[in-house]
């Protein structure tokens, strides 16, 4: 970029007249208006409405009385809270890490031009991410079921025992971890992938020339390299876990025995018994600990410098 | 991009493993569109058996009865071409604002963006709900539309992808005389179309997949959108768990989801490469 390009400054000051540089002064306010007047009127309104209402008892009707920091106190000392939050970290633990070294290993496989079917893979493992969530949840529903699913039916054929996939709180975290799995997976490749194109190949040759082994090269120069690819593809599945809502409503409702009540869903449960207060203290808190993961993971992944 | 070209050609495990997750990814979409087809009894008794000269379409002739799902595509449409077109202007426009200009308050409401990024959407569903009421919107159009019409997601990703745009791009439009708008218009937009298609293929995807807030908002049969219609008939099979209907609901059930899978898999397959390319465009990397 070293053209003999003249300094724009330079070259716009002769003929900007005043009113071309006050137009460039307003225009940002003029492209941000229908956007700010969409996002105050239908989020930042209701946002403080919410946080208003945490620290009140309205149950939606009638008149609210100011409780000051009780909400909080409630769910702080609710072993139901805590339950919740511990359900969403199992489900953390059984999404997040598998899909990052599957992701990894799946887009350094795809990233190699060389590869045959290549365009085959990429389309077939982004196609459960275009799928609506409440059909595949329920074609889910259909598969895992105990007595006429498809799943037990194959299992059947190795003369494996028929499971409650979605009846019995040992399995119903795992399946359903199962289905999150499958939804997103592809996506985060696709966001490792681009990672991957933005590394300079000749790093490879050069390990190539000192004997390095491939998978070697994969843990020693690969995977720092994506590091910020990788902490943003953690960070955006932290918050989807903690907010996951939608997957436990249609597949299992939070059951069996609450084993499925993530946080995004015990959330939900206050807002079915009108209980508005305590569900609005409880958003808080949830936003409180995803943005407290969210800023850990970033710096976990920045020390390693 | 190019990817790397020094590999050396993968190797039959490498197949194998992708191979493997492959049919593990394309599994539960084929056996549902596949066994819609099947006489319901079958889809319980044998599920992983097909045997295609007894395929049928009661299910589907059943499900159109028993559902009104053609409403729900006429719903999802209108909501579709509305709150699409908003996004597709509005958030390019304003990310352009938030990306290439300083202007007072433009950190204060990034900010809040990101906030909301990291809201669980139920979080805002009552107040939204409450002010619906007030303004006599429950079960209307504008319920569905105006909520996140133009999305936060969206905000973040463009400015991510118009930051790329070089600034000697835009000033030399400016020497031309061109005004700001047309800067936007005519400069960045063109650059900017993988992105841009991307951002469309995404936000088709998430207003067509939307569900908690039009399973609040708008319920009524005449103004259910297409995955409202789909999760009452769910609610239709867990009251029918263990009675002799379940083959029925299961048949009709799988038939509505294809219904429903359908038109986004055409529209991913068709479009696949604008879509993929757009991630590629608006992630982080390195």
């Amino acid at each position: 970029m070293t053209a003999v390009v003249h300094p724009p400054a330079a070259r716009r000051a002769p003929r900007a007249g005043r009113a071309p540089r006050m137009r460039r002064r307003l225009a940002p306010y003029v492209f941000v208006l229908p956007f700010v007047a969409v996002f105050v009127a239908f989020s930042v309104y209701p946002l403080f409405f919410t946080a208003r209402l945490s620290f009140t008892d309205w149950r939606g009707t009638g008149a609210a009385t100011w409780v000051g920091w009780d909400n909080y106190t409630y769910l702080l000392t609710n072993p139901a809270f805590w339950s919740s939050l511990g359900n969403s970290a199992v489900l953390w633990l059984l999404i997040v890490p598998v899909q990052i070294v599957l992701g990894i290993l799946v887009a350094v496989l795809l990233n190699n031009a060389k590869l045959r079917l290549r365009g085959l893979y990429r389309v077939a493992f982004i196609v459960p991410f275009v799928t609506p969530l409440v059909a595949v949840a329920q074609i889910w529903v259909v598969l895992f079921d105990q007595r006429y699913g498809a799943v037990n039916a194959f299992l059947g054929l190795f003369g494996l025992p028929d499971t409650g996939w979605l009846t019995t709180s040992a399995w119903a975290k795992p399946t359903l971890a199962l289905l999150f799995l499958w939804k997103t997976t592809g996506f985060i490749v696709i966001i490792l992938l681009s990672g991957l194109q933005s590394i300079n190949g000749s790093i490879y040759e050069a390990a190539d020339l000192d004997g390095a082994s491939r998978a070697r090269q994969l843990w020693s120069i690969t995977v720092p390299l994506l590091r910020r690819t990788i902490g943003f593809a953690v960070v955006l599945q932290t918050l989807a876990v903690f907010q996951m809502f939608a997957e436990p409503f249609v597949v299992t409702q939070g059951g069996p025995y609450n084993s499925t009540t993530t946080a995004g869903y015990y959330l939900y449960n206050h807002i079915t018994r009108a209980d508005l207060g305590t569900g609005a203290a409880n958003s808080f808190l949830l936003v409180v600990l995803v943005m407290a993961l969210s800023l850990l993971f970033v710096r976990l992944l920045r020390a390693k410098d | 991009m190019a990817a790397n070209d020094r590999r050396t050609r993968p190797r039959i495990g490498s197949h194998a493993f992708l191979m493997l997750l492959l049919v593990a990814f394309l599994f539960p979409v084929a056996w549902a569109l596949l066994s819609a087809f099947k006489p319901a009894d079958d889809i319980v008794r044998s599920p992983l058996t097909f045997d295609f000269s007894a395929f049928t379409l009661d299910n589907y002739t059943a499900m159109f009865q028993d559902v009104p799902i053609g409403q729900g595509f006429v719903n999802t449409a209108v909501v579709l071409l509305f709150k699409g077109a908003a996004t597709m202007f509005l958030a390019p426009l304003a990310a352009f604002a938030f990306a290439k200009y300083e202007w007072i308050g433009k950190n204060l409401v990034f900010g809040a963006v990101l906030i909301t990024l990291m809201l669980p959407t139920i979080v805002l569903i009552i107040p939204l709900l409450l002010e619906m009421k007030e303004l006599g919107w429950v079960n209307t159009y504008q319920a569905l539309i105006l909520p996140g019409a133009v999305d936060a997601f969206a905000i973040f990703w463009m400015r991510q992808v118009i930051s790329a745009v070089p600034d000697e791009l835009m000033d030399a439009a400016r020497v031309d005389g061109c005004g700001e708008f047309a800067i936007f218009w005519r400069v960045v937009v063109p650059v900017i179309r993988p992105g841009l298609a991307g951002l469309g293929v995404l936000t088709v995807m998430n207003i067509y997949n939307d569900f908690v807030w039009p399973v609040v908002a708008a319920s009524t049969e005449r103004m259910a959108t297409l995955q409202v219609v789909l999760s009452t008939l769910a609610q239709n099979i867990t009251g029918n768990r263990i009675g002799a209907d379940y083959a029925a609901v299961t048949g009709e059930l799988l038939a509505a989801s294809s219904v429903a899978l359908v038109p986004l898999l055409v529209l991913f397959i068709l479009l696949q490469r604008h879509f993929i390319n757009g991630i590629l465009a608006g992630s982080v990397k390195g």
